[in-house]
């Protein structure tokens, strides 16, 4: 089965950092690869590579065949990118927000409208949506910044720690949405410092450490190849670090 | 460029701009208040001030004895009230009455020109200068007079008698006191010398001698003119620049700040989309606010004496001019906002990144407060200060029409820059993701072969041009007119060019279009050579005739001086030289650089700014005709040899009539400003059969015949 993302040999430097060193990676139709690491692992850089917001010092990415970096206005519509860490325009309402990324995405207007009032469903947000976004709680920010990712319906969702400063109810709500998308078919690459969230939507887990691509593999497989009995044990000893354990 | 995307973008900043307090602040509420307060209060304060003081009587300090035709003449005037020995210590009283004090020297004629530099000169250090500075600072006196020992004797005699006036230059009321005082002894002095030439049987005016009378002819619109043009200017600039600040930075580092920027670089857009769109969105803002700046200073200054007697009187459409002017400023300093704006990491750093910017601003604006200084055609090509007073001659009905489409050119160079600065910037994602960058790599030259040139490249290589070839005929002024067209077009179009597509590793050929001319094409192209004047020059011209100054320096271009040079000269200095090297820069790397732009834009493009390089608004639309003529020749053709073939037989033919005097007296052109219209209707003829013939070549695949 042809990926619908693959990527192939990403490298950057920051200076004297590698931030990203070889790593490759593919993504199909209604998988859920996830990205696991420490801080500065270079998931993030990784991500952004891969969104084609920042240019790889080599290799490519391919995005159902297209070149993201070399034809970055036909791949773009067709990835949905959202960064736990990502703030909404605060000075609009998340319908105008919603509005104006789906004309830029180049969204008919009617299919925008209607698509915005099913996402408003789906993610429960009538009773913030009008309100401007300054307005509005971390799990509301979140939820809308969810629906701009998914209001194009994109092929391939790029997620960055999503549910990062969430509490429980609400990275919970983010999860099943994840799911959900997973489940109409779109390829979902999502970055996590949560094993317990890895554990539940990856098929595939992919570990980093300092920019490198270190293990990959389903989670049974990953567990099997550590010799460990959970997936915690299994990257703390692929990334050569002891478990502390309590006394 | 996808100028919907442009819009939706600028639109939606443009929403979230008119909800942020602080940019409705900047853009409408502070002009509208604060020429009103500032302005009208200021004007109040100084009237009631002035009011306070010309209703209350000066309180002035007599030391010495006064005579009765003095104390007479204070009395009818009745606004200085005397005050005898008031605040004089017992020395200076004694000294006085005993004749011991004796007056200063009588001080040279004092001139008023500044010709020469002028000491003011300086309180002698004596008991009663010391008694009087003192006496003043207790402010219980506004003024001094003292009547020195013998001045009522000498009066008597016919002598001159002594009076000196001390009073304080700081204190608005110590002044009053001095002018009322003056006023009242240069009428003592005027009636003296009246009654004595009376008495000693002279005519009157006989010790006059010369009566001076000094009129001011300025009428009231031309001194309020000045007056605004030295104001207006520098306040529109500054806060036009104001309210375009806060929007650069919250659309630059501000969105940075909130993470929305990544998201924005996620979507399927083209950096230059996203500068234009918030360079759009930051433009509008600046000009909503220039707009109501201008209506509200001159609903103000139509209100408010800014020099007591003065109303001020400018027509309306100098403030519509003046607006047209902001125009570019405004393009140029939003730009480099937004620029630098994007180096910073958050709005606080966009402040300080900013504001310096902002401060700098105030100097070059700071020249149109100096008296004397007018835009010239060095100063034309000054950024900001040509804007500045440009705007300032329009107030005092002085504008000269070249100077401000040169100044207007050349800040529209300078804008262009500041602009594709700008979009280099927003290509650098990294920068934008928050990650830090040097600014050294923005204007990374490093050589890509196989790169073509871009629209920024396109205006990069004219702005350098226009902006060196300007400075350099300045450097080479004197020089002969030979030497000054060998470096101007050697040196500033085809090098510039040359170098710049060498450093970027541009494919030679099809940027430059060098390809061989077919022989329909060729024949074509020498049709079109030789009618396209007819239509530009004897056509277009009529539409703006350029004064009579500007013909004989152009009859003095084409003949290569005063002195007629031989004719192969003019055909190598005028015809050929610039019609290489204009043609590779105009035609080559220019039109190459446009060509994603599509056909007829790429060529308007292209024409206009081969138009606007002549610097001069009464060429403009011929050059402009000649260069889309031009262009289309070369896009059709594929090669620029078209291009220059044209160019040198129309330079070439110009010269040579005006080298020939009888060819043109034989076609009975001379003294006649305007072309006849049997001579347009036949090149028109040719033009049309020459562009028929050129549209027969075979379309050639190049870079630009995409």
């Amino acid at each position: 089965m042809t990926p619908i993302l693959e990527a192939v040999g990403l490298s950057r430097r920051f200076g004297e950092v590698h931030a990203a060193e070889d790593v490759s990676l593919k993504v199909h139709a209604g998988e859920v690869v996830g990205l696991l690491g420490p801080n500065g692992a270079g998931k993030t850089t990784i991500l952004r590579m891969i969104a084609g917001v920042l240019e790889p010092d080599a290799g490519d990415v391919l995005l159902s065949g297209i070149h993201v970096h070399e034809r970055p206005i036909e791949a773009k519509p067709r990835i949905g990118f959202h960064s736990g860490d990502t703030q909404l325009y605060q000075r609009l309402t998340a319908r105008e927000a919603l509005e104006y990324f789906g004309r830029l995405y180049g969204m008919e207007e009617a299919r925008l409208r209607r698509r915005i009032d099913q996402l408003i469903e789906e993610l429960e947000m009538a009773s913030f949506a009008t309100r401007p976004c300054s307005t509005y709680s971390a799990g509301q920010k979140q939820r809308a910044n969810i629906a701009r990712a998914f209001l194009h319906e994109p092929e391939l969702l790029i997620l960055d720690e999503p549910t990062a400063a969430l509490d429980v109810v609400s990275g919970q709500f983010i999860v099943e949405a994840i799911r959900k998308q997973k489940a109409k078919g779109v390829a979902v690459l999502f970055s996590t410092h949560i094993m317990g969230e890895a554990e539940y939507l990856c098929d595939r887990i992919a570990l980093f450490h300092q920019g490198r691509l270190v293990d990959e593999g389903t989670l049974a497989e990953l567990v099997e190849r550590s010799g460990c009995d959970n997936l915690t044990d299994a990257f703390l000893k692929r990334i050569g670090v002891a478990r502390v354990e309590a006394a | 460029m996808r100028p919907g995307v442009l819009l939706i973008i600028a639109r939606k900043e443009l929403r979230e701009a008119l909800r942020d307090r602080r940019t409705l602040f900047m853009m409408i509420a502070l002009p509208i208040l604060l020429y009103p307060l500032l302005i009208l209060g200021m004007s109040r304060l100084q009237e009631g001030q002035q009011a306070a003081q010309t209703a209350r009587n000066s309180r002035v300090a007599l030391w010495g004895g006064l005579t009765l035709e003095v104390e007479a003449a204070f009395k009818r005037n009745g606004r200085v009230e005397l005050l005898p020995w008031r605040s004089a210590p017992d020395a200076v009283r004694a000294g006085l009455e005993m004749g011991q004090l004796q007056p200063p020297p009588t001080p040279p004629l004092e001139l008023s020109a500044n010709d020469a530099e002028r000491k003011p000169p300086k309180l002698p250090d004596t008991v009663w200068a010391r008694a009087a500075q003192q006496a003043l600072l207790k402010r219980d006196i506004d003024a001094v007079l003292i009547l020195w020992p013998g001045f009522e004797e000498k009066i008597r005699r016919g002598e001159a008698g002594v009076a000196s006036i001390l009073y304080d230059s700081v204190r608005p009321e110590s002044g009053k006191a001095r002018d009322r005082m003056t006023d009242v002894l240069r009428q003592y002095r005027v009636d003296l010398i009246r009654q004595r030439e009376k008495n000693r049987g002279l005519i009157e005016g006989f010790a006059t001698g010369v009566e001076l009378q000094s009129q001011n002819v300025a009428t009231e619109q031309r001194r309020s003119g000045m007056l605004i043009g030295m104001l207006l200017p520098y306040m529109l600039i500054l806060f036009s620049a104001m309210s375009g600040f806060y929007a650069a930075i919250d659309m630059t580092a501000g969105e940075k700040e909130r993470g929305t920027m990544q998201t924005l670089l996620c979507a399927p857009l083209l950096p230059l989309e996203i500068i234009s769109g918030k360079f759009l969105a930051v433009w509008v803002i600046s000009l909503i606010a220039t707009l109501v700046n201008i209506v509200s200073l001159a609903l103000t200054f139509a209100r408010v004496k800014l020099i007591p007697g003065l109303t001020v009187s400018v027509p309306p459409e100098a403030y519509l001019i003046a607006f047209c002017l902001v125009l570019p400023v405004s393009i140029l300093v939003n730009s480099v906002f937004l620029a630098v704006g994007a180096f910073a990491r958050d709005f606080k750093d966009g402040q300080n990144f900013l504001t310096p910017i902002l401060m700098g601003l105030l100097a070059p604006l700071m020249v149109t407060t100096m008296p004397g200084i007018e835009l010239n055609g060095y100063l034309a090509f000054a950024p900001i200060v040509n804007i500045a007073l440009a705007m300032k001659s329009v107030f005092l009905s002085e504008w000269k029409a070249d100077l401000i489409f040169l100044a207007l050119v050349s800040s529209l160079a300078y804008a262009m820059l500041a602009l594709a600065l700008a979009a280099r910037v927003f290509e650098q994602n990294n920068l934008l993701l928050g990650g830090k960058q040097s600014v050294a790599s923005i204007f990374d030259f490093s050589r890509r072969p196989g790169a073509k040139p871009t629209e920024g490249i396109s205006v990069l290589a004219f702005s350098l041009a226009l902006v060196l070839a300007f400075y350099a005929s300045l450097a080479l002024e004197g020089k002969p007119l030979p030497v000054m067209l060998l470096v101007t077009e050697i040196g500033f179009f085809l090098l510039p060019g040359l170098a710049l597509a060498w450093s970027k590793g541009f494919d030679w050929r099809s940027t430059f279009s060098l390809r061989p001319l077919g022989v329909a094409g060729l024949a074509g192209c020498i049709l079109i050579g030789v009618s396209a004047w007819t239509v530009g020059g004897g056509l277009l011209i009529r539409v703006l005739p350029p004064p009579e100054s500007l013909v004989k320096a152009l009859e003095k271009l084409l003949l290569l001086g005063e002195r007629e040079a031989p004719l192969w000269q003019l055909w190598i200095f005028i015809a050929l030289l610039p019609a290489v090297c204009e043609e590779m820069l105009f035609r080559g790397l220019i039109l190459s650089g446009f060509r994603s732009m599509g056909k007829w834009p790429a060529i308007i493009a292209a024409g206009l700014l081969f138009g606007l390089a002549h610097a001069s608004i009464y060429r403009l639309l011929p050059t402009l005709f000649l260069g889309i003529v031009f262009g289309w020749v070369v896009w059709r053709t594929g090669s620029v040899l078209a291009g220059m073939v044209c160019h040198m037989l129309n330079n070439g033919l110009m010269a040579t009539l005006a080298h020939s005097r009888e060819v043109i007296r034989e076609w009975g052109l001379l003294g006649s400003p305007y072309l006849p219209w049997s001579y347009i209707a036949a090149g028109s003829l040719l033009l049309a059969a020459g562009l028929w013939l050129v549209s027969r070549q075979r379309h050639q695949s190049s870079g630009v015949t995409a």
